[in-house]
């Protein structure tokens, strides 16, 4: 146990979800050739002028709004100066004076099961760089990037822990991709972390060195990343050891991190206003608008699902496959069983989505076909097992479930007096097996049910035949 | 009023704009660059200046542009309007200080 106080704040960078960039009416895309979407204003050509993407302060007021930040009605942009390959201009146009949202928070569930609110410092818009690679004495770049639109989230240095840097994370995540602001693919770039560390004894001390924490390819791998950085920092002070500022980033061979250089000097930007976008000025009419198009998202949906009976894991499940969430989302005022409906998604439905490799968009399945399928398996007219023989007539045809059952010559008895019927017969057929069940062979119940199988040729319901059988036999 | 700057102040300006300077460059720079911010310093003389600064004169005009994909340039002419290029990529020397930028 470290006898350090922890202090870590997390800067996170998105990449919104438009269709031109911020800047410029070129596409935002990823993954395409290099070099292949960009126009003069991306390659920071002479004379070109920037105009600014509406879309881009659209999925901004949207951000700030899911983050329960402030959202400021009159902003400017600034130029940050620097000279690196990485940005033509030799400015980034950002936000540094008037970010469109601040003083916001989200809430994490600690595995302890505290809950914490992560709050947020500023979150500001800002133009994305070149993607640069080095090879050997070379640096090649690639324009793809440049241009597309960010948002910048910063918190108060109020994480303490490895954990905490996850869960915020993953919740991060999980609010953007489902407010339709960014997809966050870490893997490619479109969600980027960068974690600050220091550490020191007593609350009231104040801040120690502070190691920044970059290149983080994985939410496991931030966790693990701050737990090094606090056990690396943890022992030089043991030691008594003094060191500066530094960038490291996370080296996912060796799971820890590594220097990358010391900053010897603070940075030097030089922000001024950026005179060639006019000001943007949020109207009340701007924000209604905006904050309608939000999706339900997670927290809500999950409260409505555990509120008309789906269990704890279903819930769960449901919130971590968009598509199929929201395909629920279409049934919650039905009255029909929730939690078999959601057996049905999560179980053969899944199964077959990810064997085809479809979406359930992509299949028959109506909104009136789930609902008549979920009462058939209800009211146990169509069994499990019959069920998986028919799922893909199911997704693939239009016609009613009914008439798919009917095709396939699949009737269940489920008239109480017919399964009563049937039973009656085999009791009465079978007089030594009965008598070993009531001496207590149990094997002796399980003939029977076969019998009464046998008997229907397997249309019966298995459970209600089962609870009649016990019946009768008492 | 300082009659010129520093050497680590010339050296500093330098180093932000990634350019080397020679001993007599530097003592040149250290008269030149204080006279040019005495100029501008002026500004702050005039009155009210803090008080309400002018960054745009259309700050009630939000001028937003639709989020409509339009023309782009061939890879090709991007490439080869770049010194040297590597295939479709431009090709600079290798820096090493990474991570710069956004």
């Amino acid at each position: 146990m470290s006898n350090y106080i922890p202090t870590i704040g997390v800067e996170v960078h998105v990449e919104l979800k438009t269709k031109t960039k911020i800047f410029s009416n070129s596409t935002n895309g990823y993954g395409k050739m290099a070099n292949s979407l960009t126009n003069v204003i991306d390659l920071g050509y002479p004379g070109t002028l920037p105009t600014l993407n509406e879309e881009v302060i659209n999925l901004g007021i949207k951000a700030a709004t899911i983050l329960n930040c402030r959202i400021r009605k009159v902003m400017h942009f600034d130029r940050k100066n620097y000279f690196y390959p990485d940005i033509s201009k030799n400015y980034q146009i950002t936000q540094n004076e008037t970010p469109i949202g601040y003083d916001g928070y989200v809430e994490i569930t600690k595995s302890s099961g505290e809950k914490k609110k992560i709050y947020i410092e500023e979150m500001h818009i800002e133009e994305d760089t070149c993607k640069s690679a080095h090879r050997g004495t070379k640096t090649l770049l690639d324009f793809n990037r440049a241009g597309v639109p960010l948002i910048e989230i910063v918190t108060k240095p109020c994480l303490s822990d490895g954990e905490d840097v996850k869960l915020y994370l993953e919740k991060l995540k999980e609010l953007l991709s489902y407010g339709n602001i960014s997809d966050c693919k870490i893997e490619e770039g479109s969600m980027r972390a960068d974690v600050n560390v220091s550490l020191r004894k007593e609350e009231t001390d104040p801040l120690g060195v502070k190691a920044e924490i970059k290149n983080i390819g994985s939410i496991s791998n931030a966790k693990l990343g701050v737990e090094k950085e606090i056990e690396r920092q943890t022992k030089l002070y043991d030691k008594k050891e003094t060191f500066k500022p530094q960038t490291r980033r996370f080296d996912d061979k060796i799971g820890d991190t590594v220097l990358m250089r010391i900053k010897e000097t603070g940075n030097d930007y030089r922000y001024f206003p950026e005179p060639d976008i006019p000001f943007v000025v949020l109207t009340d009419e701007m924000i209604e608008e905006a904050v309608k198009t939000i999706p339900m998202l997670p927290d809500e949906r999950r409260e409505k699902y555990l509120n008309i009976g789906v269990s704890d894991i279903n819930t769960n499940k449901l919130i971590q496959n968009r598509s199929l969430s929201d395909y629920f989302n279409e049934l919650l005022e039905e009255k029909i069983n929730h939690q078999i409906a959601s057996n049905l998604l999560l179980g053969d439905i899944s199964a077959y989505l990810n064997k085809e490799e479809k979406d359930i968009k992509e299949t028959t399945l109506t909104k009136e076909r789930f609902i008549e399928l979920v009462n058939l398996v209800d009211n146990n007219t169509l069994t499990s097992k019959n069920l998986k023989e028919i799922i893909n007539h199911i997704l693939e045809e239009t016609k009613s479930i009914k008439e798919i059952m009917e095709d396939n010559n699949i009737e269940n008895i489920t008239d109480d007096t017919e399964i009563r019927k049937v039973i009656k017969k085999i009791i009465e057929e079978n007089e030594e097996s009965v008598k070993d069940y009531k001496e207590g062979h149990d094997r002796a119940i399980k003939f029977l049910m076969g019998q009464v199988m046998k008997e229907t040729k397997g249309k019966i319901n298995p459970k209600m035949a089962m609870d009649t059988l016990k019946e009768e036999l008492e | 009023m300082k009659e010129k700057l520093s050497k680590e102040e010339v050296l500093h300006v330098a180093d932000l704009a990634r350019i080397s300077l020679t001993e007599e460059e530097i003592s040149k720079y250290q008269i030149e660059l204080k006279e040019l911010l005495n100029d501008v310093e002026k500004i702050n003389e005039v009155k009210g200046y803090d008080d309400d600064i002018l960054i745009a004169c259309w700050e009630n005009n939000t001028e937003l542009r639709k989020d409509e994909a339009g023309e782009m340039l061939d890879p090709k002419e991007v490439v080869n309007n770049a010194p040297r290029h590597s295939g479709n990529y431009i090709e600079v020397p290798v820096v090493i200080s990474e991570g710069e930028g956004a």
